[in-house]
């Protein structure tokens, strides 16, 4: 078990010191939600009314872009020079590395979905009361675990299969759909102060699927 | 008997390898068609063959990185199984790829590998292999500033870092300069009491090296040489043979 959770570790770490030294995924990543925001600011600022649902809409469309090609960025590191497949030889559970992208990858992806949060506040006035924040961040969270879980299999699979990075996001959107549903609903729940059951319920419930998916499927997605 | 079907007796030593009735198939595409042999402990292998031949896809098998469609791999007389990752304790794997992160130095890159093969004083140990390659005045520096040949042997350092018995080398020879192929000559001297399979395309070097070499085409083994007892012009002679090509084309592919 030790050992498992130290490769868990050692992927994690390695990441985030290749990711503290080039800065390659959260600059590029944060620079498009960034971008996203903006045009939301750009566009609707003038015609719509509502700062909580042009906040919440520029916040769900820059998680789904940025964690798209977030997670591109951290599998493509892999692809890089076999990289995987020096993990692959390694004594060690693959579920262990499996799961040790997946939290580099929330890691990430969490990051830049709080950096959006911020400038939402700044471009566009979404201001939510501090236990409502509190509350969207917890949801941010969680969709980004489920986001990864089910991002880190699709795109190694995309990878070691040789499609084009284009197909990415075809395989991947459909996938994320019930957590980007859920996470829009919950966020505008959690404003209006509607109960939150079904959606909640439907975001867990979803990540743990898809997680425990990706745990029991890895052993096959790397595999020629 | 095929490997992992029934337990090895207990005074038996069970080859380094052993590859019993191995196919492996990409769709209607087959790579390698029902090939059985062992590799004796200690021995060098060499897999010789024009290019897609199935030679790498047969080291990969060896290495686990891709699963037999029929048949098994045994090493150390355990059947390499998806879900058991304790054989590869004993395997060290050199490909085309380096199977490092350009962003880390070479040390961090050797340190984070002896952390996931579990090695114990992983620093000290990074040291020592640096140094048998050849590479302790740039283990600070990142493999992305190396060129061909330091990446070898970078890669050849972390191959060797969980001191495996059985080292599987895919063209080891491709892209080096002479100085890099003494060098690593010099470390697989060193390696006298382990295993070696290599691929090459050099029938003279690996003539050299190997104390056996299997001819590979299309999938199959055409030939299966004691290089100990047949000289380097003997099996050249039995390698255009085997892959059934004319002398000069030969000597100009595989030289």
């Amino acid at each position: 078990m030790s050992s498992f959770l130290g490769a868990i570790y050692r992927v994690l770490k390695k990441d985030l010191q290749i990711e503290r030294r080039t800065k390659q995924v959260t600059t590029t990543v944060a620079v498009f939600a960034l971008l996203v925001v903006l045009t939301f600011a750009f566009s609707f600022v003038q015609t719509l009314q509502s700062a909580a649902l042009l906040g919440r809409g520029a916040l769900w469309v820059a998680f789904v872009f940025a964690g798209t090609f977030g997670v591109t960025k951290t599998i493509e590191l892999e692809d890089r020079n076999g990289a995987l497949d020096g993990l692959l030889i390694a004594p060690i559970d693959r579920s262990a590395i499996y799961l040790g992208k997946v939290l580099s990858t929330t890691v990430f992806i969490f990051a830049v979905s709080l950096l959006t949060l911020g400038a939402t506040s700044v471009f566009l006035g979404y201001s939510p009361s501090m236990s409502t924040a509190a509350a969207i961040v917890g949801v941010l969270l969680v969709s980004a675990v489920g986001f990864s879980a089910i991002g880190v299999v699709v795109s190694i699979l995309t990878f070691r299969s040789g499609l084009d990075e284009l197909a990415l996001p075809v395989l991947l959107v459909p996938l994320v759909v019930p957590l980007l549903l859920a996470g829009v609903e919950l966020t505008a729940a959690l404003e209006s102060g509607a109960p939150l059951g079904g959606w909640l319920r439907l975001l867990t419930l979803y990540t743990g699927i898809v997680l425990l998916a990706g745990i029991a499927t890895f052993e096959y997605v790397v595999e020629e | 008997m095929k490997s992992g079907d029934e337990p090895i007796g207990a005074d038996a030593v069970p080859p380094a390898i052993d590859v019993a009735d191995v196919t492996k198939s990409y769709g209607h595409f087959t790579a390698v068609e029902q090939l059985s042999f062992t590799v004796e402990r200690g021995s060098t292998l060499g897999l010789f063959g024009p290019n897609g031949a199935g030679k790498t896809t047969l080291l990969r098998m060896l290495a686990g990185l891709t699963r037999p469609t029929e048949g098994t791999v045994s090493v150390d007389g355990v059947a390499l199984a998806p879900d058991d990752h304790t054989t590869y304790r004993t395997v060290g794997v050199v490909t085309h790829e380096t199977m490092v992160y350009d962003e880390l130095t070479a040390r961090e890159n050797l340190r984070f590998h002896a952390g996931l093969h579990g090695v114990d004083d992983p620093a000290a140990r990074c040291e020592s292999v640096l140094e048998t390659v050849g590479l302790s005045h740039r283990g600070s520096d990142r493999p992305g500033e190396f060129s061909h040949g330091l990446r070898k042997r970078l890669s050849l350092a972390r191959a060797l870092l969980h001191d495996p018995q059985v080292l599987l080398l895919d063209e080891p020879y491709t892209g080096l300069d002479q100085r890099s192929v003494a060098d690593l000559e010099t470390v697989l001297d060193g390696f006298d009491d382990r295993t070696v399979v290599l691929t090459t395309h050099d029938l003279e070097r690996g003539v050299e090296r190997c104390s056996r070499a299997l001819v590979v085409d299309r999938g199959r083994i055409e030939a299966d040489v004691d290089l100990d007892e047949s000289g380097a012009a003997s099996f050249e002679s039995t390698y255009r043979q085997a892959i059934g090509v004319d002398e000069p084309e030969t000597s100009e592919a595989v030289r």
